[in-house]
């Protein structure tokens, strides 16, 4: 495939990057990292007219934490950099856990979190995790800002609740209360470094033993990161035995909507939504725990 | 082991400094002034009569310069077994019909690759599309569609081996087990894509710079399809991004390159995209393996009974040679006093399978070294043990196909348990983790001609210059493996110089000595070893008679070349250096140059090979007994490979071979369906990624091959087969699910640990 001719652009601020958007319409395409989008044109996926470039714009690639407004992470800040931030790491290790499984090294040198979000692949790494501890996103448009929680972002394959002359600045996640804990797993056939064909990511808030929040989200078994709400429902205000970490587990994976491919077929796919399920709740559970006794 | 100053030693790599600064120049790296870019068109549908192609459209887009379709050609036909016309079954560009989806059909040269891809979208084929067959056990029955004619019932080529008596071995036996296994196709996955530039010189001589593994087969076979004389045409290879059997056949863009330069009088290039490689390219034949063996009580082997069917694809390639050679294998590394194989080469609509590192041996071991692992189990003996017992050792004779020379098999057999822990880990059964085995033969070069080359099978000239330099001339080509830093490091050693006093020139068809029938089967270091060994003895003799001269010696006198001096053995102060000792040779002759020529072409080693390799390797795995998930923790070989030239390249090529048999046992795969490759890119096709590489030891037993250079024989391709079958083995050990169809999937392991 031959790469199609398009304008490239690198505005040096989002209002100019916002207007780029507003002017060209919709064969406009945003890019952070690359990483997706210029193989998906290689590919001849996507022929965009113009790329607009965010890594000019001063400041989009911010990580900050603190704990009354939690963590954000801007549009450009790498994948590499939201998996090896001290405070990322601290309170929220399952998303920079989900961020360092993302691909291979090069990528995430320089791929970002954003990006992977804005891809909308239903095997995006990034997006069950985040989903699960209830982050939004912001999105700068021509009318303003507005904050999208994840829940309502992903619409199908490739598809968002961007608007045209949207761009995506930043990821907010809040500060997880006490007796919160995360976890991503995630797997596939080559092992170590490939595209996941089932991922879950969990958040579980427990007093003592008892569950009193619990996020659920699955990745690359539905047109989007789905959630499994009977599953969530299911823990809510009971004690988290093996038993029923085991329940959730089947739970979850009836919930599941995959498809067969080349990467899997559906009933792989099914039951390691299970498997995967059970051992991230275990994992959270653990860790919920422990945080729980830290403060 | 015999004691070497320069062979044996780690000498670094000679093309080790151009490709880690990005100077060494690829195919694609060359520009030539006016050039023009290639791309092919290709058949969308596995099987139809091409009625008519319009490729009006296309030349008449500004930037077009040249578009070809099969009717602009010399129709003919061409093939790598020359010396069976029958099989040559492939045009350049489809004639008539199409026979898998990316069977080449027209060619467009432009100005620049945009354009090129963009003519290929405004040319317009009519196809009358045709029944197609995918499955060898369909394309075998009177009713299944006719790819060929000529070729009845999809079947190619047939290869017979038979010798005791079977049927009486079998009644002899106490213990008979028959297995059928299947295996899939994988790709090559060399780095460099195909990639050709061809430019015509006004007189009309072509020189074409090509990725190749075969610069002789691509010079003669582009000779007979564009109806020239072989030595109008000058094939030069450039650096080459790995092979692996792929790059060893004439291939289409290499004709439509030199026609198109031809017809144009520009330089055409063409490189092909990954996805072309994948979708399209060549790859390791799939086979369906069904083989019996019976033994005694006591583990003796007494019978085997092989039968194989290749599925070929659209076209024979390299698979008649891959069919010969799984039917040889199946008869290598245990002593079968009855054995049968009976082998069958099946078209089918897909793209053509051809060789691939191991040439028939990952496949065939696969199935042998798995059903030894079962009967192992049945008869309630260890199998190592059980190969111990049945082991080929040196002087045993295959008949049909070889006699073995150096056989340092037990010796591995013994070494893998030893440094694996073997007994002690097969012993204590943990859920979850397992260990197996794996062995291999592998041949050193192939000696049936079916390129049917009127040469020597290899071939080099040696120059030697009285500033103490030399001058290699071979036409072996590097591919990667190292055969440039192999060939000198045993020229060097001859000749008792250092690395940097020798110069190499390789595979260029007009500049080095006819001939060199290309890198696979494992021949350069043994043959093309042999030839420079010849050639350098030659230069040694004119460079003795002139030091014994010189010093007016007794005739008893032995010399040798040693430190880069000519000497007396034993007495350095009858001696000179090097270079003073060729002026001398120089001199006697009024000026001469002093040049020799070396030459090897097996003869009176059979039919298969002048050597044969071993080895033994053992795996050790953990299965994650609820998502079917296998991690090779750590892998042991021990391997016969004689002499070691280069241990680091040794090392390299193990490590490779690893990689390469741990993506075959375990993710690679290409996916087909209705005779379409799904995996289109590097995402989808799951070859290992570095930290997917198990741990690994290794040890080469110490043997010395009397017909091989200075005792080496092959350690480039028989690594590639143990580790199938001894991870296969492993995660039966682990899990109880036994693989009879690679690859060994997570789906698979959970569906067979269930029983």
């Amino acid at each position: 495939m031959t790469f199609p001719k398009f304008e490239y652009l690198a505005p040096q601020t989002l209002d100019e990057a916002i207007s780029i958007l507003e002017e060209k319409g919709p064969e406009v395409r945003v890019m952070a990292g690359g990483t997706d989008l210029l193989v998906k044109m290689r590919q001849g996926l996507l022929k965009p007219r113009t790329v607009v470039s965010l890594k000019r714009i001063q400041g989009l690639d911010k990580i900050s934490f603190d704990r009354k407004d939690g963590l954000r992470i801007g549009a450009t800040a790498l994948l590499a950099d939201v998996a090896s931030h001290p405070s990322v790491r601290s309170h929220y290790p399952a998303v920079a856990y989900a961020a360092s499984e993302t691909a291979n090294v090069q990528i995430r040198n320089m791929g970002t979190v954003a990006g992977n979000l804005c891809n909308a692949a239903p095997s995006a790494d990034n997006a069950p995790v985040l989903t699960a501890m209830g982050a939004c996103v912001v999105l700068a448009g021509p009318r303003g800002e507005r904050c999208l929680p994840l829940d309502a972002f992903f619409l199908g394959p490739g598809l968002t609740a961007m608007e045209p002359s949207e761009i995506l600045t930043e990821i907010r996640v809040p500060f997880p209360r006490r007796g919160t804990g995360t976890s991503y797993q995630h797997l596939s056939a080559r092992g170590k470094v490939d595209i996941s064909a089932v991922g879950v990511g969990v958040m579980l808030r427990v007093e003592g033993k008892t569950c009193r929040e619990a996020g659920i989200i699955l990745g690359a078994v539905a047109p989007t990161p789905l959630r499994a709400r009977r599953t969530e429902k299911l823990l809510v205000g009971k004690s988290l035995t093996a038993d029923l970490l085991e329940r959730a587990g089947r739970s979850a994976a009836a919930e599941s909507a995959p498809i067969s491919d080349v990467r899997a077929t559906a009933s792989y796919r099914r039951k390691m939504v299970a498997v995967l399920t059970r051992r991230a709740l275990s994992e959270a559970y653990e860790r919920a725990r422990r945080n729980a006794k830290k403060r | 082991m015999k004691a070497y100053s320069i062979v044996g030693r780690d000498i670094p790599r000679r093309d080790a400094r151009s490709k880690a600064t990005g100077s060494a120049v690829y195919t694609d790296d060359i520009k030539l002034p006016g050039m023009l870019h290639g791309r092919i068109l290709r058949s969308p549908v596995p099987h139809a009569r091409i009625l008519n192609i319009d490729v009006s459209r296309a030349a008449a887009l500004p930037g077009v310069k040249c578009v070809i379709t099969g009717q602009d050609t010399p129709k003919i036909k061409y093939g790598n077994w020359r010396l069976f016309p029958a099989t040559q079954d492939e045009y350049p560009l489809a004639v008539d019909k199409v026979r898998f989806v990316g069977d080449e059909v027209a060619a467009v040269a432009a100005v620049d690759r945009d354009t090129a891809e963009e003519a290929l979208s405004l040319i317009r084929v009519d196809y009358e599309e045709l029944p197609a067959v995918y499955d060898v056990r369909r394309a075998i029955r009177k009713d299944a569609p006719l790819i060929h004619e000529g070729s009845p019932g999809n079947v190619s080529v047939e290869r017979k081996i038979a010798y005791g008596d079977v049927r009486a071995g079998f009644r002899e036996a106490d213990y008979v087990r028959e297995d059928t296994f299947t295996v899939h196709p994988v790709s090559h996955a060399y780095l460099e894509p195909c990639s050709t530039v061809a430019r015509c010189d006004p007189d009309g001589r072509i020189t074409l710079w090509t990725s190749t593994q075969t610069p002789y087969i691509v010079q003669c076979l582009l000779a007979s399809v564009l109806g020239m004389r072989e030595n109008d045409i000058r094939v030069i290879k450039p650096f080459v991004g790995g092979g692996f059997g792929g790059k060893m056949e004439l291939r289409p863009w290499e004709f439509c390159a030199a026609f198109m330069a031809k017809k144009t009088g520009r330089p055409v290039k063409f490189v092909l995209e990954r996805e072309e490689e994948l979708v399209f390219g060549r790859r390791r034949h799939p086979m369906r393996i069904t083989s019996k063996v019976g033994f005694k009580k006591d583990g003796t082997l007494v019978a085997k009974d092989l039968k194989i069917l290749l599925d070929g694809g659209a076209y024979n390639a390299m698979g008649p040679t891959a069919t010969f050679l799984c039917g040889n294998f199946g008869a290598m590394l245990y002593r079968y006093p009855n054995y049968r194989f009976y082998g069958r080469h099946v078209y089918t609509n897909k793209p053509p399978a051809s060789a691939m590192r191991g040439f028939g041996a990952p496949q065939s071991l696969f199935a042998a070294e798995s059903q030894m692992n079962m009967a192992a189990e049945d008869l309630g003996i260890d199998p190592i043990e059980l190969r111990l017992k049945n082991a080929q050792v040196p002087g045993d004779v295959i008949p049909d196909v070889a006699t073995i020379s150096s056989c340092g098999f037990v010796e591995c057999l013994r070494e893998v348990a030893r440094m694996s822990g073997w007994n002690r880990k097969r012993k204590t059964h943990k859920p979850g983790r397992g260990i197996g085995v794996g062995c291999y033969s592998f041949i050193s070069g192939g000696v049936f001609n079916w390129f049917n080359t009127q040469y020597p099978f290899s071939a080099a000239e040696v120059r030697a210059f009285s500033d103490g330099t030399v001058h290699l001339l071979t036409m072996a080509s590097d591919i990667g493996q190292g055969s440039d830093t192999a060939l000198a490091q045993i020229l060097a050693e001859e000749l008792g110089l250092r690395m940097e006093d020798i110069r190499v020139t390789s595979a260029d068809t007009a500049m080095t000595p006819q001939a060199d029938l290309g890198s696979w089967g494992s021949r350069v270091t043994l043959m093309a070893g042999n030839a420079v060994v010849q050639a350098a003895r030659q230069i040694k003799e004119a460079l003795f008679g002139a030091v014994s001269a010189r010093f007016n010696l007794n005739v008893i006198y032995d010399f040798e070349c040693k430190e880069g001096r000519v000497q007396a053995r034993g007495r350095p102060d009858r001696g000179v250096s090097f270079g003073e000792a060729v002026a001398m040779a120089q001199k006697a002759n009024r000026g001469e140059p002093v040049v020799a020529r070396g030459y090897y072409t097996p003869r009176n080693k059979g039919l298969v090979t002048p050597a044969f390799s071993f080895g033994a390797q053992v795996a050790e795995v953990s299965v994650d007994r609820e998502t079917g998930l296998v991690e090779v923790e750590k892998i042991w070989t021990a391997h016969d490979c004689g002499t070691v030239i280069n241990p680091t390249a040794v090392e390299g090529q193990l490590e490779g071979s690893i990689h390469m048999g741990l993506g075959y046992a375990l993710s690679e795969e290409l996916r087909m369906e209705n005779g379409r490759t799904l995996n289109r890119t590097f995402l989808d096709y799951k070859m290992p990624h570095a930290p997917d590489m198990p741990a690994n030891e290794s040890l080469c037993v110490d043997t010395y091959e009397p017909e091989g250079p200075m005792g080496a024989k092959e350690a480039g391709e028989g690594l590639v087969s143990p580790t199938a079958p001894a991870i296969a083995e492993a995660v039966y050990h682990a899990t109880g699910y036994r693989c009879k169809d690679l690859p060994i999937t997570p789906e698979k392991i959970l569906k067979g640990m269930k029983k």
